[in-house]
């Protein structure tokens, strides 16, 4: 082979393990460079985060005084008590409800369908997730308020709430169920165990660490959620006494208050974002805290 | 939307075990594994009962669906497919769905560009502990509720994009013309407008985008990687022409859930885009986007029937678009782990 | 090939007091060995003797595995591929590997195999040469010479192996690490991948890691055995496999080690 001779000719020479040719500097400096720059780009999601975090604590703790937290009377402005406590009343609600329909369709989904129909709600249950919030909303904006007449209050919202949540709850209830080792299920079923006996004494035990953390999970999306709400329910000035009284939740103090102008207002925003970024975040870490037991125990499970 | 559930959810899709997960057995024979379509067998139908809850999700879509094709009925719109919004003579959305695509398309750009490198940094040039350290906050981005995102963005972000960043940009791009802002198209102090509205959804599309192709890299088998070293490629170089290639189809299906995410955005959105319903007359300008105007526009829905099917038939875009970007984005995961178990 | 014989007199590769440690466990202890030119050499052992581990420090590879510490020298052409002054990107240039399972990547068979030259932006024409030597040395190029644009991946487990040796000595190494490459073969794929070897070792160092006694036989020149991370012998490929001294060596030949 006379060209490929020719070839072997022009190629460096494959002695040296020191090669200072422009293009394998300029090799080894580019992906130096890279080594370097990638890692910076955290500094995009960081920066955020502490300035966020920064910023409306030092805004608002000097000014925050138990007073404001907890008072529910209609008429001190700067109380944060009564969309505070309605936004867990709202959240309980849609809690119960996420769980109750996301628990029993993430079983069914899990342990009972055959593979086809099981695909059809996987799927349905990831479009959820993936529709827009205000798309949601205006389902229950459409349903609730307008044709079954609820009109713009505390119900209307936390039913459209609980929409966003329960994909969260199913999915992980047929996550967990889903990943429950092939032997321990066949040891309770060949044992004698009836299905629901299975699902009840065997499975629930089991994946209850999983599901806890997509409960808690759906939670954090829910207290976050605003236009939802804010176009399914009217503002009210008092903690709902009924689930058909107008109510109000701190993310639309913000979505009311920011734009105001008046400094008071504008304080009440910022410091009900603090609220919500503390439960939020709080909610945060205690799913991380959860998931990183639950793996352990998972380990555990299939040694 | 919580775009962190969503990847960790679809990522560890329940495992497919070898011969595929088999029902639990019908009630009527729990020892036996009984056949789900026993003919006769009444007790062999309550397995179906199971699909009552299991497809509530999917009747919330059906009922999405059909709620909002059934109240686009009401009442017909001159203009609507037009560029002209002049409530009540000319209904032209156009304005919205010109506005959501200018800022869920640069907002994408821009979260796939650090996305890739942030993905790339952790799964390649960052030691495994650094990078345990550093992704939780990325995921972190995705709890902050968008209303926070609206409120910071507003008072700390929009005055320095308003005084500092939005001029100077318009001095050192004069010779683009739509980036130069003019007497007419002034650049507004508070900063309300496109660039605002871009850089805050960037940063709501970060985590989703990240994850994804986080977990896409991840997926790339290690011989590969190592046959690539093997062969004295540099780390960028196995990453740029085997690692890319071998997981573009989750690199796209990031592309698609991050653009769904940015699409759909409402309140940030809504809070600093500045709500002015034109095509924005600079790159500075303010402007409203489909999910923005339906949320601030529906006091009016409540008493006028024309009001509530413009914003009906507007849900109606804004849904098929995002079904439209969702599917096809959830396909390409769903092939890629199937090419995955088909090995390599 | 001209001009491929080792510079001076030493060999071209060598082990010198080489000790890898990984979280205080010992996986290879103070080896030392030389690699003849163009022969192969075969290092046998019983699972988990260290030989994977040992392949794998002589080109660098170890540092891709966390926690693993390599002490002591491997030298190529008398130079130290552990030196600092040495980037590990060129080392594996100049030694290359291929692997237990074959790991081609998903394009084409010619822009696999050209994929160390494109590294280098060699000129197309180069590459057209390089790339049928390279398979024309490897024994696939007969096989797949009509359609080289078809995906890699719809080769034969064989072919594709084959395909990564090719790739591998596109890039003219003086080197060639087989870590087990015919274990995930059939025995046809494997005896056609036997005859490669036999071809190649007459211009360049090959080290093949294998577990199968029968295949060192056949295709190697020398043997090392390694036995919990200790080399226990070495030698002529007849003397060892016939006659060897030591007992351990006497007991996995005769197959009396799992």
């Amino acid at each position: 082979m006379a060209a490929a001779g020719a070839l072997v000719a022009e190629l460096p020479p494959a002695d040296v393990l020191i090669d200072r040719s422009a293009r394998t500097r300029f090799r080894l400096g580019f992906d130096r460079a890279m080594s370097w720059l990638t890692p910076l780009l955290f500094l995009v999601a960081i920066v955020p985060i502490l300035d966020m975090v920064y910023y409306i604590s030092r805004k608002v703790v000097p000014t925050l005084t138990w007073n404001i937290i907890t008072s529910t009377n209609p008429y001190q402005t700067d109380a944060l008590g009564v969309p505070l406590q309605t936004t867990f009343y709202l959240i309980g609600l849609s809690t119960a409800l996420a769980v109750a329909f996301g628990l029993l369709g993430g079983i069914a989904t899990a342990e009972l369908l055959p593979e086809r129909w099981a695909n059809v709600a996987r799927t349905s249950a990831n479009l959820l997730v993936g529709t827009p919030s205000i798309i949601i909303g205006y389902l229950g904006y459409l349903a609730f308020v307008l044709y079954f007449g609820w009109g713009l209050v505390f119900l209307s919202g936390a039913v459209t709430l609980s929409f966003f949540m329960t994909p969260y709850v199913f999915r992980t209830a047929d996550l967990a169920f889903s990943s429950i080792p092939r032997h321990i299920r066949e040891a309770a079923l060949g044992n004698g165990a009836a299905p629901s006996q299975y699902i009840l004494r065997v499975g629930l035990p089991i994946a209850f660490p999983q599901i806890l953390t997509g409960v808690f999970l759906a939670m954090a999306i829910g207290i976050g959620e605003t236009a939802p709400l804010v176009i399914t329910m009217e503002p009210g000035v008092l903690v709902p006494s009924n689930v058909f009284s107008p109510a109000i939740v701190l993310t639309e103090v913000i979505w009311e208050n920011f734009t105001s102008g008046e400094p008071l207002l504008v304080l009440k925003a910022f410091q009900a974002a603090f609220l919500l970024l503390v439960i939020v975040l709080a909610l945060n870490v205690i799913v991380r805290v959860i998931s990183a037991r639950y793996q352990k125990r998972l380990e555990g499970l299939y040694q | 939307m919580h775009p962190v559930a969503e990847v960790v959810l679809d990522a560890s899709a329940p495992p497919s075990e070898p011969g595929g997960r088999q029902p639990l057995p019908s009630p009527s024979s729990p020892r036996n594994g009984g056949s789900p379509s026993a003919p006769g067998s009444l007790l062999a139908w309550l397995r179906y009962t199971a699909l009552v809850p299991a497809l509530i999700p999917a009747g919330i879509i059906v009922a999405i669906v059909w709620t909002i094709t059934y109240a686009s009925r009401l009442t017909s719109l001159p203009g609507f497919f037009s560029f002209n919004w002049a409530p009540t003579s000319s209904w032209g959305i156009g304005v919205f769905v010109v506005g959501s695509f200018m800022t869920a398309v640069p907002a994408l750009f821009f979260s796939m560009l650090v996305g890739l490198g942030l993905a790339v940094a952790s799964t390649t040039y960052l030691p495994r502990l650094a990078a345990s350290l550093l992704d939780p906050f990325v995921d972190l981005l995705a709890g902050i509720p968008s209303v926070i995102y609206g409120i910071w963005g507003y008072v700390v972000i929009g005055p320095y994009f308003g005084l500092t960043l939005n001029p100077w940009l318009s001095a050192h791009l004069q010779f683009l013309p739509w980036f130069h802002a003019t007497k007419a198209a002034p650049i507004n102090t508070l900063g309300l407008g496109l660039p605002l509205a871009i850089f805050v959804l960037t940063l709501m599309a970060l985590p989703i985008t990240t994850l994804l192709i986080r977990d896409s890299l991840r997926a790339v088998p290690r011989e590969l990687w190592e046959s690539g070293l093997a062969l004295g490629a540099t780390r960028w170089e196995v990453l740029r022409r085997v690692a890319f290639p071998y997981s573009r189809r989750g690199i796209m299906s990031a592309a698609f859930l991050g653009f769904g995410r940015a699409f759909g955005e409402t309140v940030a959105v809504a809070m600093l885009i500045g709500s002015t319903a034109q095509i924005p007359p600079s790159f500075y300008g303010t402007g409203y986007t489909m999910a923005a105007a339906m949320f601030e526009l529906i006091d009016s829905a409540y008493t006028s029937a024309q009001w509530l099917s413009v914003l009906t038939e507007m849900a109606i875009v804004l849904l098929a678009i995002s079904l439209l970007v969702n599917v096809a984005g959830r396909r390409l995961v769903i092939s890629l782990s199937t090419t995955e178990v088909a090995g390599v | 090939m001209s001009g491929e014989g080792p510079v001076g007199n030493g060999p071209i590769l060598s082990v010198d007091h080489l000790t890898v440690t990984a979280k205080g466990k010992t996986l290879l202890d103070d080896i030392s060995l030389d690699f003849a030119s163009n022969s192969l050499t075969a290092v046998v052992g019983p699972s988990g003797c260290g030989k994977t581990t040992l392949v794998r420090s002589l080109n660098r590879m170890t540092e891709l595995t966390p926690g693993l510490r390599v002490k002591g020298a491997v030298n190529y052409l008398g130079q130290n591929i552990y030196d600092r002054s040495v980037n590990p990107v060129l080392v594996r240039r100049r030694i290359g590997m291929v692997f237990q399972r074959p790991t081609v990547f998903p394009n084409s068979i010619y822009e696999n195999a050209a994929f160390g030259l494109r590294l280098v932006h060699e000129e197309e024409g180069k590459i057209d040469i390089a790339v049928r030597h390279a398979l024309t040395r490897a024994g696939l190029w007969d096989e797949v010479k009509d359609d080289l644009e078809r995906p890699a991946l719809s080769l034969s487990g064989g072919q594709q192996q084959r395909l990564c040796i090719a790739r591998a000595l596109a890039v003219r190494p003086r080197v060639l690490l087989l870590d087990e490459p015919t274990s995930a073969l059939d025995p046809g794929s494997t005896q056609r991948l036997e005859e490669t070897m036999e071809h190649l070792k007459e211009e360049m160092v090959l080290v093949l890691v294998t577990h199968n006694v029968g295949q060192a036989a056949r295709v190697s020149d020398r043997v090392a055995f390694l036995h919990t991370g200790h080399l226990v012998e070495m030698g002529e490929t007849e003397e060892i496999l016939e006659r060897p001294k030591d007992p351990l060596t006497q007991q996995f030949i005769t197959g009396r080690f799992p």
